[in-house]
């Protein structure tokens, strides 16, 4: 199903990869609205959702604690995802200890619409029931 | 991607926060990492997951995390200042070693004057002064004496500063300058902390004292510990300590006398100054002993450090509160080296003390002149709010003069009129504002008052139009020649006349803040300096007019008034302050002709841009002149008109710039004691004498000598150009 975006462009992986901001609006604009996959049109070839893309797209608008290198978390709305695993999060609160040594109290911070780059990111879970939980780790081999 | 057992997942060694920030009820933490890295390699290049309501413009306005840049919240040494205190970060006292402990304390004062200057530069107070752990937690100071009192005076003049530079709304330009937002500023007991201080200063100047005592002596003084242990550098730690300490001090009372209302406080403040200078004096020199008697080797780079000693200071670090510098963005500051502060500190309390000499002249006229030459070396902020605070307190002049009598003194008219009851008339009251924001407007820096100036033009000449009215309606319906009459008559037309005068005023000094702000390029010179001559030409006229009309009613039968200042330029009874402006209209008139005939005859200097046409340029840079109708009936094609025929060679016929020359050096016995037209005269004789010489060059080979180049330089007026010519 995916390989049926065969015109899609570099510059569009580039938006939230290399550099997270250098990128070709011009070029973006137009392919975007090509090549975005929608949560409905994947949902109907694989109905168990086996494949991990369908299952992270299920995910979307869920709570998302995402730990970064520093030691803060952020808990927001899970936004969207590019190839690269940079990650938008939005209405999102920061998490931070007052202190090094755990357990210490947290301060928290309203931010909004965050991108936590790839290579910053430590731990990312999700909000979710147990039973859920189990179909969601359960990745195909 | 393997299976992983679920329980590892659950129990990721980096995430024991999960369990205390809660996720839903009867819902856990899933671990969703490895399901990502799954997912994202079955993406292909380019592709996103998203929902829905994506918008990926709104996208890209998203913070982007970890980026020094945009994240303010990046933890850096510590999660927050207590932890930073815990740690060790500042020690209280800094060393068990007393002498280590003195030394310490030096670094520390000197980086916060570092510090302060760098935040009346224009940088935030939390990222600046506030870096300070010792002042973030200042109690935690009580038990060192010096340091205590050090930095709670500090606070104090953080506080007295801020409230200044608020109350002039000077910080409109400089916003940063004001957010306290928190910042610890308001501890209680700040009150006391000069008599702390004094304390302190007693104390170390008991033990210099004793240090410094013949040995016969010292068995009496005994009794004084001394500040450190070794007695070879208790002397310079002393003398160190001291100026710094006693700097603050005056500085303090500077701040405090300069706020007394209608100037009160400036003698005694000026006292203040010149003894902040000496101490800063001090300061400089205890360099290079702490230099020497600093244990590190520092040799390196010393320019660039914050502190006398070269070493770094203890106990501050800016990254602790950059989350309340909010909206700066996180960007590092590099702080002031210690040698720069001390000339910002120079600099500024030159310019307070000028300000403080000032004598309160009660003529706007001469107010005006001050200001202007006040604002000439580009003073800072905080002293240009000083300035704006001694101007303008309660609506009245200096606190003291109301602005309708300082308004009838400057129009000219008579001590009698200032009570009359024209001054309630709405319109008045109107004028008085007007003249109220000028003052402020002209304490701002130079950028911000150019847009001021430019729009307060308007203002002016709506108010013209609406005095005039006022007073046909207010004095028309006496008929009866009565001396009431006369008197508002007089009062009218006085008014009127200056409410024009103070209009071109403004318009000249709009024109010129341009140069200042190099706003103009040399092809837009000859229609600048033609707008310049015609707005100077009404400024003389109206000048001139006023000053008539308060000879007539001394001396009732006085001269005639005369149409046109030029005509008059040879008569001998001219008053100088008019004949001062004709200097400045010949080297205006000057400018323009020669820019003109460069323009025509050696295609040279003109406006051949791609963009715009000169006509848009006209308009660009004299909209706000244009839409003002100042002065009437000009437009871009009366500077056409001017300009389309000048030619070098009847411009050698008639030197303007020869006029200019002439008349500079007859004004000089008329000014002779007023030093700052003095120095104005000096500079557009060697303006005049340059380019008058260029002028004579240009003509005599300039045609024929295609090589010849002429440029325009200001290096002997700000305003006025100079012609260079040169072959190439």
């Amino acid at each position: 199903m995916l390989l049926k975006k065969s015109n899609l462009k570099k510059t569009v992986g580039d938006f939230l990869g290399v550099g997270c901001a250098k990128f070709n609006y011009m070029a973006m604009e137009h392919d975007a609205e090509k090549s975005f996959i929608h949560v409905e049109s994947s949902e109907g070839s694989n109905p168990n959702g086996s494949n991990p893309v369908t299952k992270v797209r299920m995910l979307l608008f869920r709570r998302m604690l995402v730990g970064v290198s520093d030691g803060r978390f952020f808990l927001g709305s899970f936004h969207c995802m590019d190839k690269q695993g940079n990650i938008i999060l939005q209405d999102t609160v920061e998490y931070r200890s007052t202190r090094r040594s755990s357990p210490s109290p947290m301060e928290q911070r309203c931010l909004g619409l965050i991108l936590i780059p790839f290579s910053c990111r430590t731990s990312c879970h999700v909000d979710c029931s147990i039973e859920e939980q189990l179909s969601l780790l359960s990745l195909p081999g | 991607m393997a299976h992983k057992p679920i329980e590892s997942e659950a129990r990721d060694p980096h995430v024991p926060v999960t369990s205390s920030i809660s996720s839903g009820e009867n819902t856990v933490w899933a671990d969703v990492t490895s399901l990502l890295q799954a997912a994202s390699q079955g993406l292909q290049e380019g592709e996103l997951i998203h929902g829905d309501n994506f918008n990926l413009f709104a996208a890209m306005s998203a913070l982007e995390i970890m980026d020094p840049k945009m994240d303010s919240g990046i933890v850096c040494k510590y999660y927050s200042v207590d932890e930073a205190i815990e740690n060790g970060a500042a020690p209280v006292p800094l060393s068990f070693d007393k002498t280590i402990d003195v030394q310490c304390t030096i670094d520390i004062m000197d980086h916060l004057l570092s510090c302060e200057a760098t935040w009346h530069k224009g940088h935030s107070l939390a990222q600046t002064v506030f870096s300070c752990i010792y002042l973030l937690r200042l109690d935690r100071t009580s038990s060192h004496a010096i340091l205590h009192s050090y930095c709670r005076l500090i606070r104090a003049t953080c506080k007295a500063v801020i409230s200044v530079v608020s109350d002039a709304r000077t910080h409109e330009e400089e916003d940063l300058f004001t957010m306290t937002y928190g910042l610890p500023l308001n501890g209680d007991g700040d009150g006391k902390c000069l008599s702390m201080l004094n304390a302190v200063e007693e104390t170390i100047s008991r033990q210099l004292r004793a240090c410094k005592a013949p040995s016969s002596k010292k068995r009496v003084l005994e009794d004084i510990e001394p500040l450190q242990p070794n007695l070879d550098l208790e002397e310079g730690y002393c003398k160190a300590l001291l100026c710094r300490l006693r700097f603050r001090k005056h500085f303090y009372h500077v701040l405090m006398c300069m706020r007394r209302p209608q100037g009160r406080g400036l003698e005694l403040a000026r006292k203040h100054i010149a003894s902040c200078l000496s101490e800063l004096e001090c300061i400089y020199k205890s360099a290079e002993f702490l230099r020497s008697s600093a244990c590190g080797n520092c040799e390196d780079g010393i320019e660039d450090k914050t502190t006398a000693s070269g070493c770094e200071p203890i106990g501050f670090d800016a990254s602790l509160n950059s989350r309340l510098s909010a909206p700066t963005p996180p960007r590092a500051i590099r702080i002031l080296n210690w040698k720069k502060a001390i000339e910002y500190f120079k600099k500024l309390l030159h310019h307070l003390d000028i300000i403080c000499s000032y004598s309160l002249d009660p003529s706007l006229e001469a107010v005006l002149r001050f200001v202007v030459q006040f604002q000439k070396p580009q003073p800072d902020l905080v002293a240009r709010a000083h300035l704006q605070l001694l101007l303008v307190q309660d609506g009245k002049l200096y606190g003291r003069d109301p602005i309708f009598a300082v308004i009838c003194r400057a129009a000219a008219l008579p001590e009698v009129v200032k009570n009359h009851d024209i001054q309630k008339n709405e319109f008045v009251v109107q004028l008085g504002q007007l003249v109220i924001n000028l003052l402020k407007i002209l304490c701002t820096n130079a950028a911000w008052q150019r847009r001021k100036l430019g729009k307060i033009l308007q203002d002016w000449r709506v108010i013209y139009v609406q005095l005039e009215l006022a007073f046909k309606t207010e004095f028309g319906e006496m008929s009866s020649i009565t001396n009431e009459e006369n008197v508002c008559v007089k009062l009218s037309k006085h008014i009127l006349i200056w409410v024009e005068e103070q209009t071109y005023w403004i318009a000249s000094r709009f024109l010129m803040l341009g140069f200042e702000l190099e706003l103009y390029s040399p092809s837009e010179y000859c229609m600048v300096y033609w707008y310049i001559y015609v707005v100077l030409i009404k400024l003389a006229e109206k000048h001139h007019l006023k000053m008539v009309m308060s000879n007539d009613t001394g001396k009732r039968k006085g001269k005639k008034k005369r149409d046109s200042p030029k005509d008059v330029a040879r008569d001998y009874q001219i008053p100088p302050a008019v004949l001062f402006l004709q200097c400045h209209i010949s080297l205006a008139e000057g400018l323009t002709m020669l820019l003109a005939a460069l323009r025509n005859e050696n295609r040279v200097f003109q406006s051949l841009g791609p963009f715009n046409t000169e006509h848009e340029i006209f308009i660009q840079h004299f909209e706000l002149l244009q839409q003002a109708c100042i002065p009437d009936h000009i437009s871009y094609l009366s500077f056409k008109d001017t300009t389309a025929y000048a030619q070098f060679s009847t411009l050698v016929m008639y030197n303007y710039f020869k006029d200019a020359l002439r008349l500079a050096k007859e004004l000089r016995s008329s000014f002779s004691n007023d030093p700052d037209r003095m120095a104005e005269l000096r500079k557009i004789e060697q303006v005049a004498e340059h380019n008058g010489i260029a002028l004579n060059v240009i003509c005599r080979v300039g045609a024929l000598d295609p090589s010849l180049k002429v440029s325009f330089e200001f290096n002997h007026h700000p305003y006025f150009a100079t012609a260079v010519v040169r072959r190439s």
